[in-house]
Order: structure tokens, then C-alpha cells, then sequence
């Protein structure tokens, strides 16, 4: 009898093990995946269409990228509704408005590796999504690799992402809700990968820009980091902080302050500010695959965003406190 | 609230006629996406006096609820509902009092019988479009969520900035700010 038990124990302890270790290797599948398709997306040069999808609403824009010695080059145009571009040179972003003369300039807004992926971080993803293989597809006339991170809760979308099975490059991308239905997808309808591509095709159309456009420079939008005194009482599980501070946005009088929280594979931001003069909006709204929760907390506007569900913004609205 | 005055009292039925605002449904979708042009909001906004624009409003909201999986509506929603209506402070709970609106407002919701978070903005927001805001303006601080103002640009590309998917998709995600842009572009 007693040897029974303890056989019973050996064979729990047994198990254990043997799901902690599948759900390690489970983690390092996940990020191994996902640093390939961010090194992808950073190294090759790649031209094509994409498709937008949100809601009823799709869209279609041109994306090419290229690296050269001085580094990344990438151009984004839209090809429906006013014409309007987004140009990167490494970590620089500036989004060019020729329908309202503006350019504005968004310094050191971009970074493209994955260096927000804590090391916990990388073992939360295992912990809160199944990650697996899904089926071989050919999209834009590649063949690629389906995989899928779906949520073990109702606290995050699910991930569909497809990716080139040569380079690794991401061609294909779904936020899927709880009933597996896509919420928001981009799409190549047709890509070029690894091709050579002139410098000129990822310049600014408007180069130099007319002299009547208004050129828009932010402050450096960089998050000071330092202890801002809010906190998230309730933190949803798996999510975790990776940056706090306050910094400069434009229309903002005052420094914001501003906390990012993340479970490894999407963030939540918080903002907080002094509550404004004008009216602001508060309740949830939706913009893509983002949900943004606004509300006043004393004297206080706090704005949480992120790419997922909507009762995870509000939750953690709700949970904003001083500490 | 004129708006809803000017509803006939106790007729749910009520369908648009010649001689009052047609409004598509297109344009209501276009309104709950917050993609309807500047110029037409205020038009399509006196257009959702009427219950068969209010439904389609409502139903899209709905629609879109279940899209984002927010469809909460659990037992008891009707009576939480109310008891939250009822404590909400300034803009929700304007000076005078209007019953019917809300009572239009809960039927219709009712009648499509799933109502979520954003349903219930929609309520709030409904019978408020120009009056409610005005009152938000002397009251110097809040007002709901509209369908006027697309979401806070800088928000959105200072959490871009620190998003993972921003690593694996490039400056794609940026689309959803420069598409947002449409109606009041850049500030």
C-alpha cells in the first residue's frame, strides 16, 4: 500500500517534470519563432502589397524594406483614401500627410528587435498561450508556416501568424477574439523577398518636402524612467511591467506618465496626465486590433491602450491607483 | 434630448417618413467605426431620432461587440444597468430628467438582446450628441466616448514604440495610426 503511494508520488513528481519541461521547450519554441521573424523583418529586403482588415474596413498599402551600410530603410504608402506615408531610417519615424501639408517626425519612436521579451517573459508565453504549428499555406504566392499562441484566458486575443518557411519573414498576421474570429489581419497580396532594391524606391515622395508644408518635430518621446507613483493594483496574470516613466507628447502640456505592461507577446499601455481642460472622451473605444479604455480618476485622466480584449483595458483602468 | 422629444411617445414602431432625415445603414456603420466624414456626422446624429436608425445603431455596436468577444451580457444586466445609470456622475446624468430616452434606449437594447461594454456607451452616448457635449464643455471635463473622435494618436504611437508586434511586423502597425487619421488629420 504504502509502496503504491509513493509510486503514485513518483509518478506525479514524474509528471510534473515532464510538463514543466514541454512547457519550457514550448517557451523557447515560441520566442525562438518569434526572434526569427523579428530578425526577418529587420535583415531582408522584401517589396509587396499589403492588406489591411479591420472590422468591415480593408486597406491596402505599398511596403517596401531595405538595409544598406547605414542601416534600415522602410517606406509604407497607402493606396486608398488621401495619400499618406510613413518613412523609417532606423529608429526614426516620420509620417508624411500631403493631404494636410504635414510631416511629422517621430524621433526615436522605433525599435524593431525584441528586447522587450524579459526572461520571465518568455516563460509566461507558454504559461498563457498554447503555441503551435498550424497548417502549410501559400500566401502571396510564397509557402509558408502557419503558427498559432491561442490564450488560455479571456485576457488576451489570439495570434495566427504566418511566415515565409526560407526567410522567416512574417507574410501573414490575425488577432483572433475568443471565438476564433479574426478581429484585424495584414496581409501580403503579393512580396518580393530578398531582392535588391534602390535606395530611391524607400525615400519620401515629397523629397524635399514643398515649402509650404508644416513640419511637425516631437521632443524627444523617449520615456525618462523613473518612479511615477502610479501603479496597477490588479494586474491581469502573465503581464509584467517593462518600462515606467514620464515623457513629453505633443498636445500634452505636462509630462505624461507612462507604464507599459507586457505578457511576452502583446502590451498594455497606461497612461496618466492631469485631467485637461477641454472635454476628453472617456469609456472604451476601438481602433483596429487596439482597445483603449479612458477614464478620470480624481483630478487625473488615465488612458489605458493595448492589443487586447476590451475587458482587459478596463480592467486595468479601473485598477490605476496611487501608490 | 430634443432629439428624443421629438419621438412619438410610445410608438416603438416608429419608421422613418419623407420629411424626416434618412440615414443609411451604411452611414450608420461608418458612424460606429468613427469613419462617417466631419460634414455628415451632425446630419446622421439627428437621423438616430429614429427608432429603425437607433436599432441599426445599436445593432452595430452589438455586432461589433461580439467581433472584439466583449459580449458580456450576463443575468441580472437590465438591474446592474440601471443601478450603474443611476450612480454615473456630470455628463451621464444630465440636469433635467429624461426617462424616455433611456427606457427607448433599454427596450431597443433589450429587443437585440446582447448588449456589451461598448452597448452600453452607446446608450450613454445616444441621446447626448450635441446637447451632452455642450454640458461637458460648461462642466469643463468629461464626455463619453464618440464616434467623432478617433482614438488619441499620440497614445497610439507612444504604445507602438513598446509593443512586441511592433518587432515581428514593422511599421505596419503604424497603418492603424495614419489610416485613424482621416477625419481631423494630424494635431
Amino acid at each position: 500500500m504504502r509502496r503504491g503511494r509513493a509510486f503514485l508520488r513518483r509518478r506525479a513528481g514524474l509528471a510534473l517534470v515532464a510538463l514543466l519541461l514541454s512547457r519550457a521547450a514550448a517557451s523557447e519554441d515560441a520566442a525562438d519563432w518569434l526572434q526569427r521573424a523579428a530578425a526577418a523583418a529587420r535583415q531582408q529586403n522584401y517589396a509587396g502589397t499589403l492588406l489591411y482588415q479591420h472590422g468591415a474596413r480593408a486597406e491596402t498599402s505599398r511596403l517596401t524594406h531595405m538595409v544598406d551600410e547605414k542601416g534600415e530603410h522602410e517606406k509604407l504608402i497607402n493606396l486608398d483614401g488621401p495619400a499618406r506615408e510613413v518613412i523609417r531610417n532606423n529608429e526614426q519615424v516620420r509620417c508624411y500627410y500631403p493631404d494636410a501639408k504635414i510631416i511629422r517626425v517621430e524621433p526615436r519612436t522605433y525599435r524593431n528587435a525584441f528586447p522587450s521579451l524579459l526572461p520571465q517573459q518568455v516563460d509566461t508565453l507558454a504559461v498563457y498561450y498554447f503555441f503551435r504549428k498550424g497548417e502549410m499555406a501559400r500566401i502571396a504566392g510564397v509557402e509558408t508556416q502557419a503558427v498559432l499562441f491561442e490564450p488560455k484566458d479571456g485576457m488576451r486575443y489570439g495570434h495566427k501568424l504566418w511566415a515565409d518557411l526560407n526567410s522567416g519573414l512574417l507574410l501573414k498576421a490575425q488577432l483572433l477574439n475568443e471565438r476564433n474570429l479574426p478581429i484585424e489581419q495584414f496581409a501580403f497580396t503579393d512580396i518580393q523577398i530578398g531582392v535588391k532594391i534602390d535606395r530611391d524606391t524607400v525615400r519620401p515622395t515629397f523629397t524635399p518636402p514643398p515649402a509650404d508644408w508644416q513640419m511637425r518635430e516631437s521632443l524627444p518621446g523617449d520615456v525618462v524612467q523613473q518612479d511615477t507613483g502610479w501603479t496597477v493594483k490588479e494586474l491581469p496574470p502573465g503581464f509584467a511591467k517593462v518600462v515606467e516613466g514620464y515623457r513629453t507628447l505633443r498636445g500634452k502640456v505636462g509630462p505624461v506618465a507612462h507604464l507599459v505592461y507586457s505578457d511576452g507577446l502583446v502590451a498594455v499601455s497606461v497612461f496618466v496626465e492631469p485631467m485637461p481642460q477641454v472635454p476628453q472622451p472617456i469609456g472604451l473605444s476601438t481602433q483596429g486590433g487596439i482597445n483603449v479604455y479612458s477614464r478620470q480618476l480624481d483630478d487625473h485622466l488615465v488612458t489605458v491602450l493595448g492589443e487586447t480584449p476590451g475587458t482587459t483595458v478596463r480592467q486595468i483602468a479601473y485598477s490605476v491607483a496611487h501608490r | 434630448m430634443s432629439n428624443f422629444q421629438a419621438l412619438p411617445d410610445g410608438d416603438s414602431s416608429a419608421r422613418p417618413t419623407a420629411d424626416v432625415t434618412e440615414v443609411t445603414a451604411e452611414e450608420v456603420s461608418l458612424l460606429v467605426d468613427g469613419e462617417l466624414d466631419a460634414d455628415r456626422v451632425d446630419r446622421v446624429c439627428r437621423g438616430l431620432r429614429e427608432v429603425a436608425a437607433v436599432e441599426t445603431w445599436v445593432c452595430y455596436h452589438v455586432i461589433g461587440d461580439s467581433l472584439r468577444g466583449q459580449c458580456a451580457l450576463r443575468p441580472g444586466f437590465a438591474a446592474r444597468f440601471s443601478a450603474q445609470l443611476a450612480t454615473e456622475p456630470t455628463v451621464l446624468a444630465p440636469p433635467r430628467p429624461r426617462p424616455a430616452p433611456a427606457a427607448v434606449a433599454l427596450a431597443i437594447a433589450a429587443s437585440v438582446a446582447a448588449i456589451g461594454v461598448v452597448g452600453w456607451i452607446a446608450l450613454a452616448t445616444m441621446p447626448v450628441p450635441l446637447e451632452a457635449v455642450a454640458t461637458a464643455q460648461q462642466a469643463g471635463v468629461v464626455r463619453p466616448a464618440d464616434a467623432r473622435r478617433p482614438v488619441v494618436n499620440e497614445y497610439l504611437l507612444a504604445h507602438q514604440e513598446y509593443s512586441p508586434t511592433t518587432a515581428i511586423q514593422g511599421v505596419r502597425p503604424y497603418l492603424r495610426a495614419v489610416t485613424a487619421d482621416d477625419q481631423d488629420a494630424p494635431r
